[in-house]
């Protein structure tokens, strides 16, 4: 009973940490300096449209989040060229607000997100039906042990240990 | 190594003093009958309530109660953020489960008529938990302050104005002025993360001390027959069979949250005409309907006026129903337990009239 119990008690920590563990993984990298790089020329290319032969791309606000993270770190990457000393310092590019003209919609952003999504849903119940496994071979347990009135006596360890229908005399 | 588990919980007990508790848990029984299942439901609010405090405090973190912040707060947490659309997703839809098991946790009570004697308190308790997880959905749902959530709540607010002598202050006590503005977004999320949640807790204790010092009820045939039902020890059995159940909605939760995540519309622009098809959370519609369909004016009084008086009685009966049905067996216990199906079936049928 005690093997089951703990054999339970580690499929659920490592069934918890699992997804964990992928979403950690997922965390977006912080923006590099090539980042940076690309990010000040669609900025220019956005403040000055008429200089361009064709229209720049729309920017996100992601964008604007992401150079103001940027210019404030611009070592994120260790192995990224070194960022040009102060005084050799081009002027700060305006920062352009721009007004969000569509809804968020969440959705997958390709095949492999939409697979993600699919293996997670697999994980997801593949877990559930694992612990309702092992909870449903305690539950019987538990309703044998009540039924066969082990705990009833005066002297049972129940008296003493209240937990130890739980966690054994 | 071996893990001596004994120890470890007598460590926690010298220091806490969980011995009565677990003693009481033990001693605790749980009646088993035909309509067991829906004991189920009390805990199973508890887990979805549990869920929205997690997600609400990972929400709060990057959410920004203001006019320029509130918006772009909530799109930075879905499209930044790792997971933040999903945590999102979780927290409004784990919101829909709970009012929706409150719901059926109380219909569960009114139908097998467990408020009555001794447990008039615990249902009225009930009630005024239904009514804060409502406020909690109506103050919830303007924080994103987009164009549809700011004209459902300059509808909402506009409500109690129909409400005699106290209405209009009423109003302005929720908007915080005349109008819904900035300040209201402000007092709507103060009211969702910090009052509230007072609120509820002090109740939810409240609640479950009674259902505690009554226990749970028995089917009223086997009472009136006083005959003895079997029951089953709370722990560990019961709870290990609640667990089951928590682990089937929380996948199910999970599913719904992956594939239908709320999306975010554009920010509220308090100038702009409010756009056409201005709808309420789900459990809202069947009172947005009822509303709608009283007409402008009716003798000397609005027809909103009329509606909100009525809607209001009924609220005050649902309140005292224990003390209004005081004799469940008889007569009036039946007509008592039609009058809930057909109020359930109105606020179905009305609901869908106000989505077509």
């Amino acid at each position: 009973m005690r093997k089951t119990r703990i054999l339970f008690f580690l499929v659920m920590v490592s069934l918890v940490l699992a997804p964990l563990a992928a979403a950690a993984q997922q965390t977006g990298a912080p923006p590099t300096v090539k980042d940076k790089a690309q990010i000040e020329a669609a900025v220019s290319a956005q403040a000055a449209p008429t200089q361009q032969a064709k229209p720049a791309p729309a920017l996100t606000r992601d964008v604007n989040t992401r150079l103001s993270t940027a210019e404030a770190d611009p070592q994120a990457k260790p192995g990224a060229p070194a960022a040009a000393p102060p005084a050799a310092k081009k002027p700060a590019a305006k920062k352009v607000e721009i007004k969000r003209t569509e809804p968020i919609v969440p959705a997958y952003s390709g095949i492999r997100e939409k697979m993600a999504v699919i293996v997670f849903y697999v994980w997801l119940w593949f877990a559930i039906a694992v612990m309702i496994y092992f909870l449903r071979l305690w539950i019987k347990e538990a309703d044998r042990v009540y039924k066969a009135k082990y705990y009833e006596p005066e002297e049972s360890p129940r008296k003493d240990n209240p937990m130890a229908p739980v966690l054994g005399d | 190594m071996k893990i001596d588990m004994k120890k470890f919980a007598a460590w926690f007990d010298d220091r806490l003093a969980l011995t009565p508790i677990f003693k009481y848990m033990t001693k605790k029984e749980v009646p088993q009958h035909e309509h067991s299942f829906w004991y189920y439901t009390g805990s199973s609010i508890l887990l979805f309530l549990f869920i929205q405090i997690v997600t609400g405090i990972m929400l709060a973190l990057y959410y920004k109660p203001t006019l320029e912040g509130a918006t772009d707060s909530i799109g930075r947490i879905m499209t930044e953020l790792p997971l933040g659309w999903l945590v999102r997703s979780v927290h409004s839809w784990s919101s829909t489960f709970m009012i929706a098991l409150v719901m059926i946790h109380l219909l569960a009570i009114w139908f097998t008529k467990s408020y009555r004697k001794p447990r008039e308190a615990t249902w009225m308790t009930g009630m005024m938990l239904l009514v804060v997880s409502m406020v909690f959905g109506f103050t919830g749902y303007l924080l994103p302050w987009d164009d549809l959530s700011l004209s459902a709540t300059k509808v909402g607010t506009n409500i109690p104005m129909a409400i005699p002598v106290v209405g209009k202050w009423v109003t302005q006590f929720l908007r915080g002025g005349d109008d819904v503005t900035g300040d209201t977004l402000t007092r709507f999320f103060l009211f969702h993360v910090c009052i509230l949640p007072l609120v509820i807790f002090a109740i939810l204790v409240v609640h479950i001390l009674l259902v505690q010092k009554e226990g749970m009820s028995v089917p009223l045939k086997d009472e009136i027959a006083k005959k003895k039902v079997p029951a089953l020890p709370f722990w560990p059995n019961f709870i290990l069979r609640e667990v089951v159940i928590w682990l089937v909605l929380l996948g199910i939760l999970l599913t719904i949250s992956l594939m239908f995540a709320p999306s975010l519309e554009l920010t509220a622009d308090l100038m702009a005409p409010a756009p056409e098809g201005v709808k309420p959370e789900w459990y809202f519609l069947f009172l947005f309907q009822t509303l709608k369909i009283f007409p402008a004016n009716m003798g000397p009084v609005t027809g909103e006026f009329v509606a909100v008086v009525l809607i209001l009685i009924a609220v005050v009966a649902i309140f005292f129903l224990p003390f209004i049905d005081n004799k469940p067996e008889g007569k009036k216990g039946k007509i008592i337990a039609y009058l809930g199906v057909a109020g359930v079936i109105y606020a179905i049928v009305f609901s869908i009239w106000s989505l077509l």
